[in-house]
């Protein structure tokens, strides 16, 4: 099966409670279990969660939201996702609980439902075409029909629908890397010539979600809890694959998203005249300026100083995609054609220790 | 908008741009800190204009997330030093 069919089929299963202060009849009513679609979004499940609820819920207007151990879920952020970023042992069933009420507007942008959700999609894909095209004339062409189309392929997560109406789009996919590589290694003059010209370069939009993390682990239930928002750094930076002679892997393509873990590695080919690293640092009376230049480089590229250290024992823990740990080696323009989320984005989720 | 910082935290230049019949503002060019949220952008917008529906659009082509950074944005799809931000008081881009 091709990947893109495992990714549209991944599902998370869901055991959701109903929040404690809501529950007006006893006994209270069991959790719902519920096989929530990776690629979807947990509002959109609110037509199967609230029969099971709808009898207990106190009077009043109903506005869904959901909490994982206290933290309110952000809506616009796809089920898979979610579950990969804040379950770092995977539990299953996932329990996460459900609310009607009292939404929290300071933490949670505001959601009336699937038109929020659609809206947020449909802008996600917008803006996804612009990184990669330079405009995104394709997406807001759309004729009503094929959008409606589009978005309902997504509510119902149905893959092959859903390629019918975005082949129009002609978003531009990578050269699939591996695949040339392949085909370079039979036929290898043929390439140059007989091939019309293809962009050589690829822009894939990505959402980094960065879990930082100050003490080391060897399990993933050491991963402490994730109990705000402020503990996940987002970052949303395009990948521009470079056309070299070596492969670009995922390893590269995270070194163009967080070059300040990886200061080190270019350090490590600046002399510094015997001087070590963590001393020259350390004592910053010491002309070392080589060192100074590349601290300011980091002062500028880091934004969100809780997040983002300049250190040495810096390390990426955990990488996952779709739900899957890709090692670092993998070509990243296949990871740019099959694991993309259906808004055309990477959602790459990354645990990293981070020096205290 | 944000008072001028002494540290070397990054400002944003944002160029807001009124479309269709939205008025239009006195001030229009802005400075703002690139870790705030592009809810920020919006949260003063809807002040300045005393609109609560307002719709809100970068380079008039599409609506980020409010929890976008804007620095992020800048960077993605920033020119000539500025974020163009559009905003208009009915759907301008469906």
């Amino acid at each position: 099966m091709e990947a893109p069919k495992y990714v549209w089929e991944g599902a998370i299963p869901l055991q959701i409670h109903l929040h404690e202060s809501q529950v007006t009849t006893l006994p209270p009513p069991p959790p719902a279990l519920i096989l929530a679609p990776r690629i979807g979004y947990l509002p959109l499940l609110a037509p199967l969660i609230k029969p099971y609820f709808s009898s207990t819920l106190p009077p009043g207007v109903d506005t869904i939201w959901f909490d994982c151990n206290g933290l309110p879920l952000k809506w616009y952020i796809p089920t898979g996702v979610l579950f990969d970023l804040l379950c770092p042992e995977p539990e299953r069933p996932w329990n996460i609980t459900v609310h009607f009420r009292g939404y929290p507007g300071n933490v949670l942008i505001p959601c009336e439902g699937e038109d929020s959700v659609k809206w947020s999609f449909i802008n996600s894909l917008k803006e996804a075409a612009y990184i990669m095209n330079g405009n995104c004339k394709n997406v807001m062409n759309m004729s009503q029909s094929d959008q409606l189309e589009l978005w309902h392929s997504v509510m119902n997560g149905n893959l092959e629908a859903y390629q019918r109406v975005s082949s129009k789009l002609k978003l531009a996919t990578v050269d699939d890397e591996y695949a040339s590589l392949c085909l370079q290694k039979s036929q290898q003059s043929v390439i140059e010539t007989d091939l019309p010209a293809q962009a050589k370069t690829g822009r894939v939009p990505v959402r980094l979600y960065v879990l930082s993390v100050s003490k080391d682990f060897d399990d993933l239930d050491e991963i402490p809890r994730v109990d705000s928002w402020e503990k996940i750094s987002y970052i949303n930076r395009p990948v521009e694959i470079r056309k070299e002679d070596k492969c670009f892997t995922l390893h590269d393509a995270l070194k163009i998203l967080l070059p300040e873990l990886f200061l080190d590695e270019s350090l490590m080919n600046v002399k510094l005249g015997g001087v070590d690293l963590e001393d020259a640092v350390r004592n910053s009376n010491e002309d070392v300026t080589s060192v100074k230049v590349v601290e300011d480089q980091g002062q500028n590229v880091c934004k969100q100083p809780e997040a983002c250290r300049i250190s040495s024992s810096a390390k990426i823990k955990l990488i996952r995609i779709q739900g899957i740990e890709p090692k670092l080696e993998i070509p990243f323009s296949w990871v740019a054609n099959n694991l993309l989320n259906p808004d055309y984005f990477l959602h790459v989720c990354v645990c990293v220790k981070v020096a205290q | 908008m944000a008072a001028e910082s002494p540290n070397s935290a990054r400002k944003v230049v944002v160029h807001l741009r009124a479309t269709g019949d939205a008025p239009i503002l006195k001030q229009a060019k802005f400075k703002i800190l690139g870790t705030d949220k592009f809810a920020k952008v919006i949260d003063f917008l809807r002040r300045q204009l005393h609109r609560d529906t307002l719709f809100v659009y970068v380079n008039s082509a599409f609506s980020p997330n409010p929890d976008e950074l804007v620095i992020d944005l800048y960077d993605n799809f920033g020119f000539d030093g500025k974020l163009v931000v559009n905003y208009a008081c009915s759907m301008a881009w469906g």
